[in-house]
């Protein structure tokens, strides 16, 4: 099938014929216009063109599209294994999302209560926090490479992709750019996403250093926001940890991460386990290495937290200084393309550079401008974030799903519906 | 031409009855109108909700930069190395693949 | 009324009131269909698409002709409300024995109603009925048309629940509507006619009307009934 390589999962998302009404709401939402189906006639989902984002999972009225990947019964079993250690890696989108599931307030942050929640049900926690601030220091060392080759004019011991940097969290965004504009491969960061750094940091420094088991052992489930993540994880190539320890006499395969659950299979696991997440006590989890975590990780899950995240950084590399104030406003907020342009001056050579960066998100209305501008060659960025769902992965199509829907940013249709 | 020798009276609206379809008119588009600016106002609310939860645990949190996470600096210190070393491209960095020239099943 | 009665007619319906019922036919009918089609999900994608756009063509007839008529005949609306919404013990005694149908019908012989406006007591019901759920049937059918990208989604969700429960209802409805003025081949004749009726027919089935709210054309008309005959 083209778009779909071996081994990769397929048709995560599908349309449920009977619920379906024909309203063409999900086509609206669909960023790569997948969706086939007449005004008034039942739609179906088209796998190849698909992106897993979930969007038309989460804003269908009537409840149609429906997730097909099921694997409770798989992580409980892990659960109920012995051998096996099985580790959540929680996304930073979590924490404040599943709590809806459980009657409490939107937007509750629930951290505490969630490792607690995990832990009773027999999870080690690996807080994704952990590894945005990785992602940051990989993706962010990239990009300063990058500035200091292309903009200060150092040589350069790496191989360099291009500018504008793209990042690579958003597994949909990744899959839309190999489906859609494969020219701008060399602009996507090579650095993995954070559940896949993750697991890979699981499977060899957390197996060896941290919890002293066999790799082959740990059964990593990540707890993401996002459908996308149960294709990412099926992606081949991730099996970087199988791949080391293979180097050192290894003979096993597995890859870096298992299997995903999204915000909402993880409130059904806690309910099949019968864990009442009210009255779970909360467990900080102090001394665990991998829940340590800084402010900068933990705003992944918003459009324009990775940028800033970043930003924090690189100023912090390129300047010699801390940023402050450390909140940008002007990549945050809900607006569809945000800019902003921040002003370094190298503590190394003392020469000035002025960064420009944009950040997009809720792609199917905001994102071709961009792209367009980078495969003209004109772009005037350096560095853009790019996250497919509206507001970020906190609107992402694994999490909750609000019966008041949740993303309709700057919606409008067509008068005639077939046109 | 129809050809008849009766016809109904004509019907009078009264002042009350005018005024009376008048008001519930009114009253159905005033509500019409304040419903729909309603939910246009509260149609970002969840996401907002979340957002803003999310920059809350960033505000209180004691470490607000990647680079000053001393257990993710302990990690690159005694098992990776550095961001981008050697180790880090093999096991922190990937490669893309162009979609557009998968054929059939590869 | 002293002269020969058999010849002597009542417009009954005037040419707007007919227009509108021709409208809400040309209206309802099709949408009726098709919303039934559209439903149950009957025949392949471009069929159901064609349906769907059928239906909001009938929708858009409907809904002009509504708002047409209440702008332009106000007064027959409002003549319309008062007559379904006036009760009176008369009503009573004509639902008690059914207006007379069921004898009529199945006993083949006739009774005595208490005497009827032009509008009878089950038609008052009916007109209630058709009163709220053609307006919630319209209200919820263009939310469902125009506005499920931008509205919450419980709210589309039971807009689609009601437009369907008062779509089913509004259908058996003008079944039963259609069976009863075909039965009563008179009202047929007028409605689809020119609007006119046999004195002693409507002196018969709207007695009350035929004495209060009715009145003798003026002048010319009676030379063009002669001309007619």
């Amino acid at each position: 099938m083209r778009g779909i390589r071996e081994h990769e999962l397929n048709g995560i998302i599908e349309v449920n014929r009977k619920a379906c009404k024909g309203c063409d709401s999900c086509k609206t939402f669909c960023p790569t216009s997948a969706i086939t189906g007449k005004y008034g006639a039942t739609h179906q989902i088209n796998s190849e063109k698909c992106i897993f984002c979930g969007q038309c999972l989460v804003n269908c009225p009537f409840g149609a599209p429906r997730d097909t990947v099921d694997s409770l019964d798989n992580v409980i079993s892990r659960l109920n294994d012995n051998r096996a250690t099985v580790i959540a890696i929680i996304a930073p989108a979590v924490r404040v999302a599943i709590a809806e599931e459980f009657g409490l307030e939107p937007g509750t942050l629930v951290t505490e209560k969630l490792y607690g929640a995990l832990k009773q049900a027999g999870f080690k926690v690996f807080d994704n926090n952990f590894s945005a601030d990785q992602t940051i220091m990989e993706e962010g060392s990239e990009l300063i490479a990058k500035i200091r080759h292309y903009m200060l004019g150092e040589s350069s011991e790496h191989h360099l992709g291009a500018l504008p940097q793209f990042t690579s969290c958003c597994p949909a965004w990744i899959r839309n750019v190999e489906l859609n504009y494969p020219e701008l491969i060399p602009n996507l960061s090579s650095a993995k996403s954070p559940l896949m750094m993750a697991g890979a940091v699981a499977k060899t420094y957390g197996a060896s250093q941290i919890w002293a088991v066999q790799p082959e052992t740990l059964y990593v489930v990540g707890v993401m926001p996002c459908t996308a993540k149960k294709f990412e994880v099926s992606r081949p190539e991730f099996t970087s940890a199988a791949d080391y320890w293979q180097k050192q006499g290894g003979t096993e395969h597995y890859p870096d991460v298992d299997t995903v659950l999204t915000t909402r299979d993880l409130a059904r696991l806690f309910r099949k386990l019968n864990i009442d997440f009210n009255k779970v006590s909360e467990f900080t989890d102090n001394n665990n290495p991998f829940a340590q975590y800084s402010g900068a990780g933990t705003i992944f899950g918003n459009t324009g937290g990775v940028m800033e995240a970043a930003l924090r950084t690189a100023y912090f590399v390129i300047t010699g200084q801390e940023l402050a104030p450390l909140e940008l406003t002007p990549i945050r907020g809900l607006k569809g393309i945000k800019e902003a342009t921040l002003p370094l001056k190298d503590v190394k050579t003392g020469k000035d550079i002025t960064l420009n960066i944009a950040v997009v998100h809720g792609i199917k209305e905001n994102l071709k401008p961009i792209v367009d501008q980078v495969i003209a060659g004109k772009s005037p960025y350096h560095f853009i974030e790019v996250m497919n769902c509206p507001g970020g992965c906190i609107n992402g199509g694994g999490q909750p799903i609000n019966p008041m829907g949740t993303s309709w940013i700057d919606k409008y249709k067509a008068m005639l519906p077939w046109s | 031409m129809a050809s008849y020798d009766y016809i109904e009276k004509t019907v009078k609206v009264s002042r009350r009855e005018f005024l009376g379809v008048l008001g519930v008119g009114a009253a159905v588009l005033w509500t019409g109108a304040y419903v729909a600016t309603d939910l246009i106002q509260d149609r970002t609310k969840y996401i907002k909700m979340r957002t803003a939860s999310l920059y809350r645990d960033d505000f209180k949190a004691t470490v607000r930069q990647s680079h000053n996470n001393s257990s993710l600096n302990k990690m690159y210190k005694s098992f990776a190395g550095e961001p981008l070393s050697p180790l880090s491209e093999e096991l922190f960095h990937t490669k893309y693949i162009d979609r557009t020239k998968l054929g059939g099943m590869s | 009324m002293a002269h020969n009665e058999i010849e002597t007619r009542v417009l009954k319906h005037s040419l707007p009131s007919r227009l509108f019922h021709w409208c809400l036919i040309l209206g309802f009918l099709p949408a009726a269909i098709t919303g039934f089609i559209l439903w149950l999900k009957l025949g392949n994608e471009t069929f159901i698409n064609l349906a769907m756009r059928i239906h909001i063509v009938g929708a858009i007839i409907f809904t002009s002709a509504v708002i047409i008529y209440t702008v332009c005949c106000l007064n027959l609306v409002i003549a319309f409300m008062r007559r379904i919404f006036s009760w009176d013990s008369r009503d009573l005694g004509w639902i008690l024995i059914g207006g007379g149908y069921p004898q009529k019908m199945f006993l083949g012989k006739k009774i005595t109603v208490p005497p009827m406006g032009k509008i009878n007591s089950g038609q008052k019901i009916f007109g209630i009925c058709l009163l709220f759920s053609g307006l919630i049937l319209m209200a919820s059918g263009w939310i469902l048309y125009a506005f499920i990208p931008v509205s919450p989604k419980l709210f589309i969700y039971w807009s689609n629940r009601i437009h369907l429960v008062f779509g089913i209802f509004m259908g058996l409805f003008v079944f039963v509507h259609i069976f009863l003025g075909i039965y009563n081949w008179g009202e047929f004749k007028t409605m689809f006619g020119n609007g006119t009726q046999p004195l002693d027919e409507a002196k018969d089935h709207n007695p009350v009307w035929v004495e209060h709210e009715i009145e003798p054309v003026q002048n010319t008309k009676s030379n063009t009934k002669v001309l007619v005959q």
